[in-house]
C-alpha cells in the first residue's frame, strides 16, 4: 500500500488542482505561476542529473530547453495549424488533445539528440572545460535560432496558441496545466527510477570514483553520454511546455540567465536530491514572483525615507542582484543546499511510514 | 594455454622508462606475487594489464585474446578484476550498492528497461541482488550491507573492496598491496581470506605486496622487478636466497 501512496497523493493533488482551475476557483495569474512552477521543476530536476548525480558542471542547460521549445513549437504548428511555414495542418485540429504528447515527445527527442551531439566531443574533457563548452553551446544555440529567419529569427516564433485553443475547443479544461503535471510526473519518475536502478547508479559511481567505476566494468563514457542525453531531453520537454504555456517563444528567453536560474535551483535544493530540487524550484518560482511586488514596494519605502535619489527607480533588474546574492549566502552558510544529496525521506524518516516511492 | 601471457612489455612516460621488456606467464589456478622496491613499476604493470594505460610496446594475451588497447571495462567483462593500493570504494553509497554495481557488465538491460521497469529489469535486478547477498555472506560482510564504506574500519573497507572484485566471478584477480595499512591481526585475516578465495573459487590471483610475510606464505611463485625490468623469478624459497634480490630489495632482514 505504502508504495502507491506517493502516486495516489500526487494524483489527488493533481486532480484537486485541475478541478480548482476548471471551476475558476483559482486566479488566472496564480494558475500561470503554478504551471511555471511545474516547468521550473522539470528544468531543475533534469539539470540535477548531470550537476548533482553525475557531479559534472553543465552551465548551458537553457540551450537544451531552447532546442526543445523550438522543436515542440514547430511540430505543434506543423501538426495542427495552417501556416505559411508548413502549409496546411497535417492533422485535423480535433486530434490535438490526443496527438499533443507526440509534440512533447518530439521536442524531448530533439533536445536529447542535440545533447548527444554536444556530449560526443565534449566528454573527453571534464570539470572546468565542460562548463566552458556548455556555456559556449548555450550561446551557439541562441545565435543559430536568431539567425534562421524562417522561424522568426530574433522576433521569436508564435502560433502555438492555436494548438492550445484547438485543444480547448475539443474539451474546455486547463490543458496546459494537465500536460505540465503529466510532464513533471514523467520527468520525476524517469529520474527516480533511473537513479534507483543498478544501471543508473553507474552515474553516481562515476561521480564518486571514476577510476573505480571504469575498473568495475562501467563504460564511463557511455554512462556520461546517457545521463547528459536524458538530462537535455527532459530540459527539452520543459521547453516545449513553456512554449505552449506562453504561446510564443524567443531564443533570448533561454539565454545564460535561464541556465543560471537552473543552477540556482539545483544548488539551492541540494545536489543529487530530487525532493530537495523540487522544493527549491517551487521556492525559487515563488521568490521571483514575490520580487515583482517586493521590489516596487521596496522602491516606495526607500524613496519615502529618502535613501534613494528622486530620479532613480529601483527596477526589476534588481532581481538579478538579489537572487545571486542568495546564492552567495547559500554557498557561505549551507553549501550542500536544503537537503544536500539526501532525499526528504532520509532527512525526515517518519515520512517513510506513510510513503515509499516506487 | 596460459591464462595470462605478457611479452616484451615496455612503457615510457615521457623520458622515463617505467617498464622495459617485461615478460610474464601465468597458468590457470596459480597464486603469484609481484614484488620489488618502491617505484620499480609494479603498479604500472597492473595498470597496463587492466587497461588503464595503453602500453608503448609489447603484447598481452588474456584468456586466449589479445587485450592491448582494450578499455578497462572491456577487460573486466572478460573476467579480470582488481583492487587498489589506496582503497577506491564509492563512499556515498551503501556497501550493498558497491557490490551490486560490480555486476554492471552483466546487467543486460538498458535505459528504457530501467525507466519502464520491464520484466527484464526485474529479472536482472533480482539476479544482482542474489549474487550481492551471496558475496556479502561469503565474505562475512552481511552485517554492514547498509553502511557507507567510509564509516567502516579500514580492515573492513579492504574486505569490501575484495568482495566487490569477486562479485563478477573473475578468472584472474589482481590485488595491489592488499595488506597496505593493515595491523597484524588484520593481516592474518587477509591471508586466510585470500587462501580461502583461491581454494574455493579455483581462480588465479596475482598480487603486489610489500609485506614479505604475506607473499612468502601465500604465493607459489614470485617475480621481482627493479627499475622496470625483471630481476629474478622463482619460488619464494629461491627468491629469499637470491643474492641480487637481497641486495636490491630484501636487505639483510631475517625473514
Amino acid at each position: 500500500m505504502q508504495r502507491y501512496t506517493f502516486n495516489i497523493l500526487f494524483f489527488l493533488a493533481a486532480v484537486a488542482l485541475v478541478g480548482l482551475a476548471q471551476f475558476e476557483m483559482l486566479d488566472k495569474y496564480v494558475l500561470t505561476i503554478i504551471t511555471f512552477m511545474g516547468i521550473n521543476c522539470i528544468f531543475a530536476v533534469s539539470l540535477n542529473l548531470v550537476n548533482g548525480y553525475m557531479g559534472e558542471f553543465s552551465c548551458g542547460h537553457g540551450g537544451f530547453m531552447c532546442v526543445g521549445a523550438y522543436a515542440g513549437s514547430l511540430l505543434s504548428v506543423a501538426f495542427f495549424t495552417d501556416s505559411k511555414l508548413f502549409g496546411p495542418a497535417l492533422f485535423p485540429p480535433e486530434l490535438a488533445p490526443v496527438l499533443f504528447p507526440l509534440v512533447l515527445l518530439g521536442a524531448t527527442l530533439a533536445a536529447a539528440l542535440f545533447g548527444l551531439i554536444v556530449a560526443l566531443p565534449s566528454f573527453h574533457t571534464r570539470d572546468d572545460y565542460l562548463a566552458i563548452i556548455t556555456i559556449a553551446v548555450n550561446y551557439i544555440v541562441i545565435s543559430i535560432v536568431e539567425n534562421i529567419d524562417a522561424i522568426g529569427g530574433p522576433r521569436g516564433f508564435s502560433g502555438m496558441r492555436k494548438t492550445v485553443n484547438a485543444m480547448s475547443d475539443v474539451a474546455s479544461v486547463p490543458w496546459m496545466l494537465i500536460w505540465t503535471i503529466l510532464g513533471l510526473f514523467v520527468c520525476v519518475m524517469t529520474i527516480y527510477r533511473l537513479m534507483t536502478s543498478t544501471y543508473g547508479k553507474g552515474i553516481s559511481a562515476v561521480r564518486q570514483n571514476e577510476v573505480a567505476a571504469e575498473i568495475m566494468g562501467i563504460n564511463t563514457n557511455r554512462v556520461k553520454i546517457m545521463a547528459f542525453m536524458v538530462s537535455s531531453g527532459l530540459a527539452g520537454l520543459a521547453g516545449a511546455l513553456y512554449a505552449h504555456v506562453y504561446g510564443y517563444v524567443n531564443a533570448q528567453a533561454f539565454n545564460i540567465l535561464k541556465s543560471t536560474e537552473g543552477l540556482v535551483m539545483v544548488y539551492l535544493g541540494g545536489m543529487g536530491s530530487i525532493s530537495g530540487v523540487l522544493l527549491a524550484a517551487v521556492a525559487f518560482t515563488l521568490l521571483t514572483e514575490l520580487l515583482r511586488f517586493v521590489i516596487p514596494w521596496l522602491d516606495g519605502v526607500l524613496h519615502a525615507v529618502s535613501l534613494l535619489p528622486a530620479g532613480y527607480e529601483l527596477s526589476q533588474i534588481w532581481k538579478w542582484v538579489i537572487i545571486p546574492l542568495i546564492l552567495v549566502l547559500l554557498m557561505q552558510f549551507r553549501p550542500e543546499g536544503f537537503l544536500g544529496n539526501r532525499e526528504l525521506t532520509q532527512v525526515f524518516p517518519w515520512i517513510k511510514r506513510w510513503i515509499t516511492f516506487k | 594455454m596460459p591464462l595470462l601471457e605478457i611479452s616484451g612489455l615496455t612503457q615510457r612516460f615521457g623520458g622515463i622508462q617505467a617498464l622495459s621488456n617485461f615478460s610474464f606467464r601465468m597458468e590457470e589456478h596459480e597464486l603469484v606475487g609481484l614484488i620489488g622496491p618502491n617505484g620499480a613499476g609494479k603498479t604500472t604493470v597492473f595498470n597496463i594489464v587492466s587497461g588503464f594505460y595503453a602500453s608503448t610496446e609489447g603484447e598481452i594475451v588474456f584468456d586466449g585474446r589479445r587485450i592491448n588497447g582494450l578499455k578497462p571495462h572491456r577487460v573486466t567483462a572478460m573476467g579480470m578484476a582488481r583492487t587498489f593500493q589506496n582503497i577506491r570504494l564509492w563512499n556515498e553509497m551503501t556497501v550493498l550498492d558497491n557490490i551490486r554495481l560490480a555486476r554492471y557488465s552483466w546487467l543486460g538491460y538498458g535505459f528504457l528497461d530501467a525507466v519502464l521497469r520491464t520484466a527484464r529489469y526485474g529479472r536482472a535486478e533480482r539476479a544482482v541482488e542474489v549474487r550481492a547477498c551471496e558475496v556479502l555472506e561469503m565474505m562475512g560482510l552481511s552485517e554492514c550491507a547498509g553502511e557507507l564504506p567510509k564509516n567502516l574500519p579500514y580492515g573492513l573497507q579492504r574486505r569490501v573492496e575484495l568482495a566487490r572484485a569477486l562479485t563478477g566471478n573473475p578468472k584472474l584477480l589482481l590485488l595491489d598491496e592488499p595488506a597496505a595499512g593493515l595491523n597484524s591481526a588484520d593481516v592474518e585475516d587477509l591471508i586466510r581470506h585470500i587462501r580461502w578465495i583461491y581454494d574455493e573459487f579455483g581462480i588465479s590471483i596475482w598480487m603486489i605486496e610489500h609485506q614479505m610475510k604475506v607473499v612468502m606464505s601465500l604465493c607459489q611463485r614470485l617475480t621481482v622487478i627493479n627499475f622496470g625490468s625483471i630481476l629474478a623469478e622463482g619460488t619464494p624459497e629461491y627468491i629469499r636466497q637470491h643474492p641480487e634480490v637481497i641486495d636490491a630489495y630484501l636487505g639483510d632482514e631475517k625473514i
